[in-house]
């Protein structure tokens, strides 16, 4: 029997979420059906043979890594396959730990919906067209961030409005990119193509000064959703944005690019880090927090020379684990403390020490501190960016400052005792099934920082797919 | 250039200023619509007529989706505005016309080469004036309004450079998918404000 990959990772998914979203008033069942399917796709993505064909007694599977749709193709090819397991086991594990206060009941058929258009987006054919793929994601995620029930913000009318935008500027970028391949380095049509590309990509990715929507989202919708989006979004967009290194020679071939990739990489580490470190409420760092992750992925592609690209997709697995439980943290402090404010925070260690525990190791493990998930790489990219110009790595080192100075903050805050009640002791009000998955997730982030190559290094090949790019 | 197509570029100046000047939802959906169909119009000038005439059903079917909203919802009148609100927006429309009557030759020049300048000057005159509505307005109809004519706009542009049967589809489905966001929107805000009033004002 022939299939194909596509409809595996793309078509199925997308039709188990639809199943769901028709039954999302049965959250159980949703819960379940979601996270199998995402976890059984990740799985089998992982163990999927090379020969492409999978043998169940006397029938064969055999598949085909393409499916012509309307004259173009959609392809899932071996080599991405390591990033598409991670990208479904990190919505399985989303998904399975959904059933939190306030998370709307269109969370889970949705980003599973998500999840199989980034995937479609990466094998489309033209590559370009997964600008509108990204943008159909970008509409599907407008009725878990703003749930029934809710005004639409200001926040989210700037988030539709920003992604929106970015989709015709990628898509003239790569009308304009096909004329100028032939003509030389210095002709004013490459500068102004790779501008127009550049304004899609920061769009997409909400770079500064285009970044205002994440915080003023991240402020007014549930922390759980947010930080799936926010994982899955940028991601997805900075792979992509691979293709068009891969694609265009005089792309790769400019070292202009490379070096303003990291001028513009620091620049958004250091400003968010800044507006981190003097933030007050919790949900508005964290949108700081993955803003200052974006700044340092595309620190990485402008290094890509010093193998840059590696640490960049290093990154991504414990980028995932971290604001998983960031989100699913804050879900649960907003449902027990209701003020997400650092002076409302005040005394909360005291009553919940585990999840407060949990909280400020996550943010240091963003941070990048020793030990941690993420530091390896971070030491690794700032140490190269440091060598290729000192000052832009003195930037980068500032601006992660600034996210080290709110986690102090927020640990002084959650372990002093509040002033209603400056006598406060120490209790424990959480359940065992309450804290034992952020303890579980907490210590597996401490064992990744002990042995990243062993646990981070397979999804590196998923850089074989871009076979220009070493 | 054909008596059709000047007539179609004029309509959608007149259109994209309407939708920039006045609030009403009525007003808007018409001239929506309008704008559709003089961007139809455009297409077919670089396009087969049957693959153009996809912008034009699924542009409708995206007015008709927002307008039939706010109709059911009985959209509440917002505020009656000042003369001096609506010269304001009217003059900033004015200054787009002016911006775009500037810039569109240079483009065509330097970059749309292959493209009919009334085919450009259409294409940025949407963009131009949907571009202007977003910063006008922080109402999300209005913003949903004016990224659907932002985008009509770009699909006049790229029809002249491309043409493509898998992107027509995803470009329909992005557009009456902006549609329904609105749609969300609309009905969101208008049970609010239903709720906001009392249940015997609410009879009355």
């Amino acid at each position: 029997m022939t299939l194909s990959t596509p409809i595996l990772w793309i078509f199925l998914p997308l039709g188990i979420a639809i199943v769901v979203l028709s039954f999302s008033q049965r959250r159980f069942f949703g819960i379940i059906l979601t996270s199998a399917t995402s976890f059984g796709l990740a799985l089998l993505a992982h163990f999927f043979p090379e020969n492409m064909i999978i043998s169940i007694g006397p029938l064969n599977f055999i598949f085909k890594e393409s499916l012509a749709i309307f004259g173009r193709e959609v392809t899932v090819a071996y080599e991405v396959l390591p990033f598409i397991a991670l990208i479904f086991s990190m919505t399985g594990l989303w998904a399975l730990f959904s059933d939190l206060p306030n998370v709307p009941m269109t969370f889970r058929p949705i980003s599973l919906m998500i999840t199989s258009l980034m995937t479609a987006s990466f094998g489309v054919e033209p590559f370009l067209y997964a600008a509108l793929l990204i943008e159909t994601a970008v509409l599907l995620s407008i009725p878990m961030l703003s749930p029934m029930g809710k005004q639409p913000h200001a926040g989210i009318l700037r988030y539709l409005t920003l992604q929106t935008l970015a989709m015709p500027f990628i898509l003239l970028a790569g009308w304009l990119l096909t004329g100028v391949e032939a003509l030389p380095l210095d002709s004013p049509l490459v500068l102004q193509s790779a501008l127009v590309l550049g304004l899609g990509l920061a769009l997409l990715l909400a770079v500064f000064p285009f970044h205002s929507w994440v915080p003023m989202v991240s402020q007014r919708s549930n922390p759980l959703v947010v930080s799936f989006l926010l994982f899955i979004m940028p991601t997805t967009v900075l792979l992509f944005s691979l293709n068009f290194l891969n694609r265009y020679p005089f792309l790769r071939e400019t070292e202009t690019l490379f070096s303003t990739l990291r001028s513009v990489g620091t620049l958004l580490v250091a400003i968010s880090g800044a507006l981190t470190a003097i933030q007050s409420n919790l949900k508005r760092a964290l949108g700081f927090g993955v803003l200052s992750e974006t700044g340092f992925s595309l620190v990485a592609i402008g290094l890509a020379a010093e193998g840059g690209l590696t640490w960049m997709l290093m990154l991504f697995p414990v980028r995932g684990l971290s604001l998983w439980l960031w989100g699913m943290l804050l879900t649960r402090i907003e449902a027990a403390n209701d003020d997400l404010s650092l002076a409302g925070m005040q005394g909360f260690a005291r009553r919940f020490p585990m999840v407060s525990f949990a909280l400020v190791l996550v943010q240091f493990s963003i941070v990048g501190m020793p030990m941690l998930g993420e530091f390896p790489v971070k030491l690794s990219l700032l140490t190269s960016l440091f060598g290729s110009n000192p000052i832009l790595g003195t930037w980068a080192f500032i601006g992660n400052l600034g996210l080290v100075l709110f986690s102090l903050r927020l640990l002084l805050s959650v372990v002093s005792a509040g002033k209603s009640d400056p006598q406060a002791k120490w209790v424990r009000n959480e359940k065992l099934n309450e804290y034992l998955p952020i303890l579980i997730m907490a210590l597996f982030l401490l064992v990744i920082g002990i042995f990243p190559h062993a646990l981070l290094s397979n999804i590196t090949e998923t850089l074989t797919v871009f076979g220009q790019l070493k | 250039m054909t008596f059709l197509t000047l007539l179609a570029f004029i309509l959608i100046v007149i259109a994209s200023m309407t939708i920039l000047i006045f609030r009403d939802w009525r007003f808007n959906a018409v001239a929506l619509a309008v704008q559709y169909l003089a961007a139809f119009v455009l297409v077919t000038r670089v396009w087969p007529v049957g693959m153009a005439v996809i912008k034009l059903i699924v542009g409708w079917m995206a007015t008709t989706a927002l307008a039939l909203t706010c109709l059911r919802q009985k959209r509440l009148q917002t505020a009656d505005e000042s003369t001096a609100s609506l010269i304001f927006r009217g003059l900033t429309g004015i200054l787009v016309v002016l911006v775009i009557f500037v810039i569109a030759p240079i483009l065509h020049q330097k970059i749309f080469l292959q493209l009919d300048l009334i085919i450009l000057q259409g294409g940025l005159m949407l963009i131009g004036m949907g571009l202007m509505q977003m910063g006008t307005s922080s109402d999300s109809y209005l913003t949903i309004i004016s990224l659907l004519s932002l985008l009509s706009g770009f699909e006049v542009i790229h029809a002249g450079l491309e043409l493509s049967t898998l992107l027509t589809g995803l470009l329909a489905i992005v557009n009456l998918g902006l549609s329904l966001i609105g749609v969300y929107f609309i009905t969101k805000t208008s049970d609010e404000t239903l709720a906001l009033i009392k249940p015997e004002e609410r009879e009355s």
